[in-house]
């Protein structure tokens, strides 16, 4: 495998901490917010980050594919969490600690319960709206009621964020070049 | 397989027996009998142990785990044991709901903000934030946000069996009040346990009313009986309640098994429940209350929790901890070849654990090392000596003197050997044999951290030293209580040969050796009765004139304070499987 080539591609309205490991070809959109001590590994494709998505600390994120792995508008990466899915829609949260495999792929409104580890033995789509909780990882189909609700509350949550954030934590340098 | 462990005798289980002696170990009523010493209390009053199972439990207060309201006694029985305020479970997960308005219309302009009003718009429901579960999908919505308890009680409390036992009470209570006035007659000995009306009514109603059963003064019983009248039920349960067919439809039609609602699930409601998951209501938080125990005996309180919810301290706490010392027992791994003095060792009887011994054949004790594996999985091999070690930690301020001795007490039918003498003579031999050290050994005093004294004299040797020591041992007998070899008195410090006596001491511990010898018929769980004495420096200056009831013992001569405790322990070492498996 040719060695990865670092290409980072970082929206000028996003907020990246100086102290996030980063590798490969990594694109974050704008209003993203990326706290510090999280990892994104584009190891094999690169990795797109879309619009408004909060990345907490100890998050890691990984690529394993040579496809791109794309990763929608304002889905929430509690702390810890670790993901590996090739594709998540928009307006996801992954709980604390939750491991989702490669396997996986997500669509948009569902919801992985902390401490969740979804590994599916096949190539998985998650329905919209599912939502996986409890330790042996139950599913149930939300109705989506709240969810405007809880929409508003994620980007009063963002908007918090990328204003305290600055304040207390280096920024990267290189956003908005390249 | 369990650990090695320890466990302490409450008198309690001696309650219909002569003595304070525990069963014998190897008796299925010996799991009753003992405990973790964590879980007891001590009564100084009494100068006894006392466990969970005989404490009186008081309720000294209830309160909501969840928004932590200390609901006032008279209050709970209306609230049916759940809180009234806004407090919600979960009906899939049992997480805490929350009271949610709905969403507003969603705005034609994707991008811009929702018109999202802060303070909820109506209808509100219950949402779940962990599995998301709401309200909604079993049919409820709110006008308010506020007073959701009331409406779901109201709710419950028009449920067809609410009603018929509500009716069922009304049918009862004048039965009720009755039977409580009868009660306090001099005919029935009055208890100091606080009776509510129903224990007292329940308890005449034995006394008085016993089907079948002929008594004098009949008559009167039948004029009763009339009284209570003919009850009939609300609903003819013939031809009502559960709608069987439907459910049997349903389930024929199920295909996901999710759809069901599982068997936890429905425990949480009071009444019986649709086995529908969508039918799934949720529930008020079942109170939790706060709990004071007294002595049986005495009626001192043992332990009592501060009134506030939301403290988490004690008033009273009185821990058999904070009066016992703490054994630990630890299973050395046997050296890998033991010296031939051992080898011609045969197996000492110990009658306290005579299960399954046959006919006695004194076999030679085979010692073979036993492989680190089958120690830590509690593994013990029929034949083969194990080493084990006491550490005692001492919670007093004060030294203490520890003795100890395996359980003589014996059922009837068993003799018991004596060190030294033949004992091939016995009926039944036990499997296995126990030697302790038989002098006292002192413990030093508890001591804050900073105090503690590293100069401590250090008692541990080496193994090579030990083996050394073991090779030139004359095998004393085994751990019968008669047993006392060498008989050093007062033995601070002066540990007897090879790995049985003290092996260590520092700070309030002390660690002592001892040893076990398994006959080739052990087998099934080792284990033995072992009687802790030890002698401290009692507070007050006057002793407590013992009734016999009492373990504890006043020593009044030399100083005069001197006393004496004694409590039973139980010591399991291991198990010794089916010969098969472990050879
Ligand atoms: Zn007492
Ligand atoms: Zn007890
Ligand atoms: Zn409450
Ligand atoms: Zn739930
Ligand atoms: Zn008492």
């Amino acid at each position: 495998m040719a060695p990865i080539k670092d290409k980072f591609t970082i929206h000028s309205k996003a907020v990246v901490c100086q102290d996030v490991e980063l590798k490969g070809d990594i694109t974050i959109g704008s209003g993203t917010i990326v706290h510090p001590k999280a990892t994104i590994f584009a190891i094999a494709g690169p990795i797109v980050i879309g619009t408004g998505c909060i990345i907490e600390e100890a998050v890691i994120i990984v690529n394993r594919k040579k496809e791109v792995m794309r990763i929608g508008d304002e889905n929430l990466f509690e702390i810890g969490s670790r993901v590996e899915c090739p594709s998540i829609g928009d307006f996801n949260t992954i709980g604390t600690r939750a491991r989702v495999h490669h396997t996986l792929r997500m669509t948009s409104y569902c919801v992985i319960g902390a401490g969740c580890l979804v590994v599916p033995a096949e190539e998985e789509s998650l329905e919209e709206y599912t939502v996986i909780y409890g330790p042996s990882a139950e599913r149930r189909i939300w109705s989506g009621r709240g969810k405007i609700q809880e929409l508003d509350l994620r980007r009063k949550h963002a908007e918090y964020l990328r204003d305290m954030l600055p304040k207390f934590n280096r920024l990267r340098e290189d956003k908005g070049l390249k | 397989m369990t650990l090695p462990s320890v466990l302490y005798h409450c008198t309690c289980s001696n309650a219909y027996s002569a003595t304070n002696a525990p069963p014998p170990a190897h008796l299925p009523s010996s799991s009753y009998a003992f405990h973790p010493l964590s879980t007891l209390f001590f009564c100084e009053e009494c100068d006894l142990v006392r466990c969970n199972r005989c404490v009186a439990v008081e309720v000294s207060g209830y309160y909501c785990p969840n928004c932590l309201f200390e609901v006032p006694s008279a209050s709970v029985r209306a609230e049916k044991n759940r809180c009234a305020r806004n407090c919600f479970q979960c009906p899939h997960c049992s997480n805490t709901l929350s009271v949610v308005g709905s969403d507003p219309p969603p705005n034609p302009n994707p991008r811009a903000p929702p018109n999202v009003n802060s303070s909820g718009d109506s209808p509100f429901f219950l949402f779940c934030n962990y599995c998301r579960w709401d309200s909604v999908e079993a049919g409820m919505t709110f006008e308010k946000p506020t007073g959701l308890a009331h409406q779901l009680q109201k709710n419950e409390d028009l449920a067809p069996e609410t009603l018929e036992f509500d009716r069922l009470k009304d049918h009862f209570e004048p039965l009720l009040r009755a039977s409580l006035h009868s009660s306090s007659s001099p005919a029935h000995p009055v208890t100091s346990t606080p009776m509510n009306a129903i224990t007292a009514a329940a308890n005449s109603a034995l006394n008085r009313d016993i089907p079948g059963l002929r008594r004098k003064g009949r008559g009167e019983k039948h004029n009763l009986k009339d009284e209570w009248g003919v009850y009939r039920a609300r609903i003819d349960s013939a031809n009502s309640g559960v709608d069987a067919e439907g459910e049997v439809d349903f389930l024929r039609d199920c295909e996901d098994v999710n759809e069901i609602a599982g068997l936890e699930q429905r425990w949480g409601s009071s009444w019986a429940h649709s086995i529908k998951a969508n039918d799934l209501e949720p529930l008020r938080v079942p109170l939790h209350s706060k709990q004071s125990k007294r002595c049986p005996e005495c009626r001192h309180i043992l332990i009592k929790p501060e009134q506030k919810s939301q403290s988490v301290r004690y008033k009273i706490k009185l821990m058999a901890a904070n009066y016992l010392p703490l054994i630990e027992i630890m299973l050395a791994q046997p050296p890998a070849q033991m010296p031939t003095a051992l080898q011609q060792r045969t197996a000492k009887g110990r009658p306290g654990a005579a299960q399954g011994a046959g006919a006695g054949a004194s076999g030679n004790v085979t010692t073979v090392g036993a492989g680190a594996d089958e120690l830590g999985a509690g593994l013990l091999v029929s034949g083969r000596t194990y080493q084990f070690q006491l550490a005692f930690t001492n919670p007093l301020y004060d030294p203490i003197q520890v003795r100890l001795s395996v359980q003589r007490a014996q059922p009837t039918g068993f003799t018991l050997p004596t060190a030294g003498t033949g004992t091939s003579t016995k009926p039944a031999r036990a499997p296995f044999a126990i030697s302790l050290p038989t002098t006292p050994f002192p413990i030093s005093a508890y001591a804050e951290a900073w105090e503690y004294d590293d100069d401590d004299e250090e008692m541990f040797m080496d193994d090579e030293e030990l083996e050394d020591i073991i090779a030139g041992r004359e095998v004393g007998a085994a751990g019968g209580m008669g047993a006392l070899r060498g008989g050093r008195p007062g033995g601070a410090g002066g540990s007897e040969k090879g790995n049985v006596g003290v092996l260590e001491r520092k700070a309030n511990v002390t660690k002592v050796g001892g040893e076990v010898v398994l006959g080739k018929d052990a087998l099934g769980e080792i284990k033995f009765n072992m009687l802790v004495s030890y002698t401290y420096r009692s507070d007050d200056p006057q002793s407590n004139a013992d009734d016999g009831s009492s373990a504890a013992n006043t020593n009044k001569t030399g100083t005069g304070e001197m006393k004496t405790f004694s409590f039973y322990s139980v010591v399991y070492l291991g198990t010794v499987g089916p010969r098969g498996a472990t050879r």
